[in-house]
């Protein structure tokens, strides 16, 4: 790594090189009557022509974003039209794919371009123009160096590692150039190590050397990441999938894996988002390795497991050596690369208001405990027809250069086409089914209209009922089957109520255990809950236990968070583990958190998440943020520098339960 | 019989080899200007306040049923910001054993063991012995002062697998001045502990102007010679929770010039 370029990157200096464009692009290409597809092209060529070649001192991995902004390719009369027509995701532009890199890497854009369509055609042209511009750049500088590599890729295949890691940038640049966004790493220790070993082999490279180059190749993911869009600076996509079994069954982990683990643990950055696939035979070694990276307080790695993975995934249909290759989407959700087209975050069913609803409708009329959670698993039913019937006809703008990564027109779909759902706020209602089967049908110590009034009013009436709700009733996260098993039912029903649906692509829904931003607008659907929790109080983040329930410690927590059948709501979404950072205070506590990751996975979890935290530290910086730029924590599948986020999601992350030692 | 503990902590891993459980004992003979955990001195349960969430709504000082509540006057149930707790709580040896063997199942071969700590664990040994006896076949650890009886001190650490104790100060009448007692008992013990055979380490809190002195280290390297010694970095956070418990940090005192 060179210092002097991180610290020009890490200080934004190089954003002294951006402009933006004020070209009226939807207006024009209206008038015109372009197609979409004939639009995207055009805007892809005009941004290429419009992009200059910067090269700083040192840099190894080249390609920066000049032009800061990317004028949409239709009117806002036009998008009002498209969506009065179809169902858009988001955006409407493509996200959240894993595109095949790897094999063009291998092959060259040339070689893609002999099967390419006009407009992917007319795409690899103009990125292949661009990378020239880059190559009389080199040359002007006398960097022989990248005149070498530039002359070589993305022409043609990359014959070694800088090569290889310069292809991967310029494709990665031309998919958020081309504006798709969200985009994916996929599984990059796998398909790139064939080249650190032949040049290993030949002693290009010392492992340190090695090191260096990844370094300044992660790097480059920081570069232009804050014009990416997202909900919050930080949420980004740029998720990258280490280890896992490969379709032989070994279990990769190779040199590379390890510099991947060790650069991010050295950069000290956001991106890219490191996941690693881990399963039961993993050796301690590797978890021991992986811990010195969530020492590192990025909240990286994010770990999920193989052997319940990638059955799940077969189970829902996908062929086992797709299956075998799952990597994530932007933060969690389980998808397949070059072949998948899933929408893994769709929508989002809230347990909690399902609750809620049958709370205020039947708890006056429901006899018993059973009646009452049969008729929240209905509503559960019923919230689910209402998401999945609201996605018809949905509709993507195509991209001509993304097609040339995934081998298909992909806006239109691939050989996956499957939608994911999240389910928000799990332990919220588990914390109330518990307390409601407890106190009013059980023991019968609280009656129902005066729970009722209770949570009507924020517990302004009643409130001799809130501590016991909040701090004294059981909660989810304590080793309890009383709330565990209410959880585990909750998220069978949700299952249950996907299952044998399909979507209007022909594929179809997958439950999930995450949250996104939801656990803050979930949250301020319904008022306050049985659980103790008060109107506008947030729920934990994805697969979580609640913020304000008081638990025995992380071995409760992961005992009763591995007891749900996983196998049938495998979208994705983690359990999230808070560690303080004295816990990493030495050799042996790193070890044993890694041992404790290791357990979790024996237990049959299917995704787990730490971080680092510290939380006075946290505190001082809402106080002076000046001092704490480079601080980076978690926010739901995605770090981000604390000081940049608002001051919701700062309170969120310092509300969370850190376990000390 | 019942002991009285004031807390159990999952997934401890400074308490001794492996991720251990670790039962803190409520009780302790000495009283050191330093202790961390102020809530471990005394054996009798403590009403726990934190001052930082209370609005001063007075609900807890409406009278209540509660006869756990009756020895303090205030009503630990009814806080809307748990600002009140009682720290303490007595418990069989089988009870405890109950509560605290899960953690041991959950986490399988990645279990290190039970580690008693305290407050100070040998201040019960009645119960220490019987909750050991429900605990046979795990791997177990102290976490001790050393100040106890020497029969009592040699009966328990038979049956342990891993002992750590404190030496803090080497000098006996620095020793009575900081901790409330002499170390004779202490370093008497220590002799034993060193001819039981059993693995043990010594540690010693790093104590700014009191126990880091070159001299009390020296002093320490000089009795425990080539023994196992580990020590502890000054705990910044020490003082927190003494307001909890009306108390005085008495280390602040004691810097005052």
């Amino acid at each position: 790594m060179h210092t002097d370029l991180y610290n020009f990157i890490i200080n934004k200096q190089h954003h002294a090189y951006r402009h933006t464009v004020d070209w009226n692009l939807g207006e024009e290409y209206s008038q015109k009557g372009l197609s979409p597809i004939e639009r995207m092209a055009d805007r892809f060529e005009r941004m290429t022509n419009e992009e200059k070649a910067v090269i700083f001192p040192n840099e190894q991995i080249v390609f920066l974003r000049t032009v800061a902004n990317l004028p949409d390719c239709f009117t806002e009369k036009e998008w009002e039209e498209i969506k009065s027509k179809y169902y858009i995701h988001e955006l409407g532009y493509l996200s959240n794919l894993s595109p095949n890199y790897y094999d063009t890497i291998a092959s060259g854009l040339l070689k893609m371009r002999e099967d390419a369509d006009e407009y992917s055609k007319r795409s690899i042209d103009n990125i292949i123009k661009l990378s020239d511009k880059y190559l009389e750049e080199a040359k002007a500088q006398g960097r022989e160096d990248l005149v070498e590599v530039l002359t070589q890729v993305p022409r043609y295949g990359a014959r070694n590692f800088r090569e290889a890691l310069q292809f991967f940038r310029i494709l990665h640049y031309a998919l958020w150039l081309e504006g798709n966004y969200h985009n994916t790493v996929g599984r990059f220790d796998k398909s790139i190590y064939p080249y650190l070993k032949a040049d290993m082999d030949k002693g290009v490279y010392t492992r340190e050397s090695a090191l260096a180059l990844l370094e300044d190749f992660f790097l480059s993911f920081n570069k232009d990441s804050d014009i990416y869009v997202g909900v919050q600076q930080g949420d980004n996509g740029q998720s990258m999938m280490l280890g896992g079994l490969d379709e032989n069954g070994e279990y990769v982990f190779n040199l590379l894996t390890e510099l991947c683990l060790e650069a991010s643990c050295n950069n000290k950055l956001i991106d890219p988002k490191i996941n690693l696939r881990v399963n039961k035979n993993t050796p301690k070694e590797i978890f021991t390795k992986a811990t010195h990276l969530t020492k590192a307080g990025l909240g990286f790695p994010q770990y999920s497991n193989d052997d319940i993975v990638i059955p799940a995934l077969e189970k829902l249909g996908y062929e086992h050596n797709d299956a075998v290759n799952y990597a994530v989407a932007a933060c969690w959700e389980f998808i397949i690369p070059s072949v998948g087209a899933d929408v893994a975050n769709i929508g989002a069913m809230s347990y909690s208001k399902a609750v809620d609803t049958v709370l205020h409708s039947s708890l006056l009329e429901c006899e018993t405990y059973d009646e009452f959670f049969a008729k929240v698993k209905q509503e559960i039913g019923n919230e689910c027809d209402r998401i999945c019937d609201g996605i018809k006809n949905l509709w993507f703008v195509p991209s001509p250069f993304m097609n040339v990564l995934m081998g298909c027109n992909v806006a239109e779909g691939s050989k996956y086409n499957n939608f994911g759902i999240h389910g928000t706020g799990i332990a919220t209602a588990a914390d109330s089914l518990a307390a409601i089967k407890k106190y009013v049908f059980e023991e019968k110590t609280i009656d129902k209209a005066t729970l009722l009034e209770a949570i009507d009013s924020n517990y302004e009436k009643h409130s001799e009922i809130l501590p016991i709700l909040r701090f004294e009733a059981p909660k989810l996260g304590n080793n309890d089957d009383f709330v565990d098993s209410i959880a585990t039912e909750l998220l069978d029903s949700f299952s249950q109520a996907l299952q044998g649906r399909t979507n209007c692509r022909g594929g179809i829904f997958r439950a999930g255990t995450g949250s996104a931003m939801f656990y803050l607008w979930h949250a301020n659907e319904i008022g306050a809950s049985a659980d103790g929790r008060r109107a506008k109080e947030p729920f934990g983040t994805n697969y979580s236990v609640s913020l304000f329930a008081k638990v025995k410690g992380p071995v409760s927590v992961i005992s009763s968070m591995t007891k749900q059948h996983f196998e049938n709501a495998i979208n994705g979404g983690p359990l999230t583990l808070e560690f303080h950072q004295s816990v990493f205070a030495d050799e042996d506590g790193i070890e044993k958190v890694g041992s404790l990751v290791k357990r979790y996975i024996e237990l049959g979890g299917h995704q787990l998440q730490l971080n680092t935290v510290n939380t006075e530290q946290l505190l001082d910086a809402q106080q002076h943020p000046e001092n704490y730029k480079q601080l980076v924590v978690r926010i739901w599948g995605w770090s981000a520098y604390f000081v940049e986020l608002d001051k919701e999601y700062q309170d969120h992350v310092i509300a969370r339960q850190a376990y000390t030692v | 019989m019942n002991g009285t503990i004031f807390d159990i902590k999952e997934m401890a891993v400074h308490d001794g080899p492996g991720i251990r459980t670790t039962v803190f004992f409520k009780g302790c003979p000495l009283g050191c200007v330093w202790c961390h955990n102020p809530e471990g001195l005394s054996i009798k349960p403590q009403l726990m306040y934190k001052s930082k969430n209370c609005t001063n709504c007075g609900k807890c000082r409406i009278k209540c049923e509660h006869p756990e509540c009756e020895p303090f006057g205030r009503c630990i149930h009814i806080c809307p910001e748990n600002c009140l707790s009682i720290s303490g709580r007595e418990i069989s040896a089988k009870g405890l054993a109950k509560e605290i063997i899960p953690t041991a199942q959950i986490l399988g071969d990645g279990f290190g063991g039970f580690t008693f700590s305290g407050g100070e664990p040998l201040m019960q040994s009645d119960f220490l012995l019987e909750l050991i006896n429900e605990l046979k076949n795990y791997h177990l650890c102290i976490e001790t002062c050393g100040f106890c009886d020497s029969n009592t001190f040699k009966k328990v650490i038979e049956k342990l697998d891993f002992i750590i104790m404190d030496i803090k100060l080497a000098d006996n009448g620095l020793h009575q001045k900081y901790t409330g007692v002499g170390n004779g008992q202490i370093l008497e013990n220590y002799e034993i502990l060193r001819a039981s055979g059993k693995p043990y380490i010594i540690r010693t809190p790093l104590i700014s102007g009191i126990t880091d002195t070159k001299e009390n280290l020296d002093a320490i390297q000089k009795i425990i010679d080539d023994s196992k010694w580990e020590k502890l970095p000054e705990n910044t956070m020490a003082g927190a929770k003494y307001n909890m418990l009306g108390l005085e940090f008495p280390l602040k005192k004691t810097k005052q010039p």
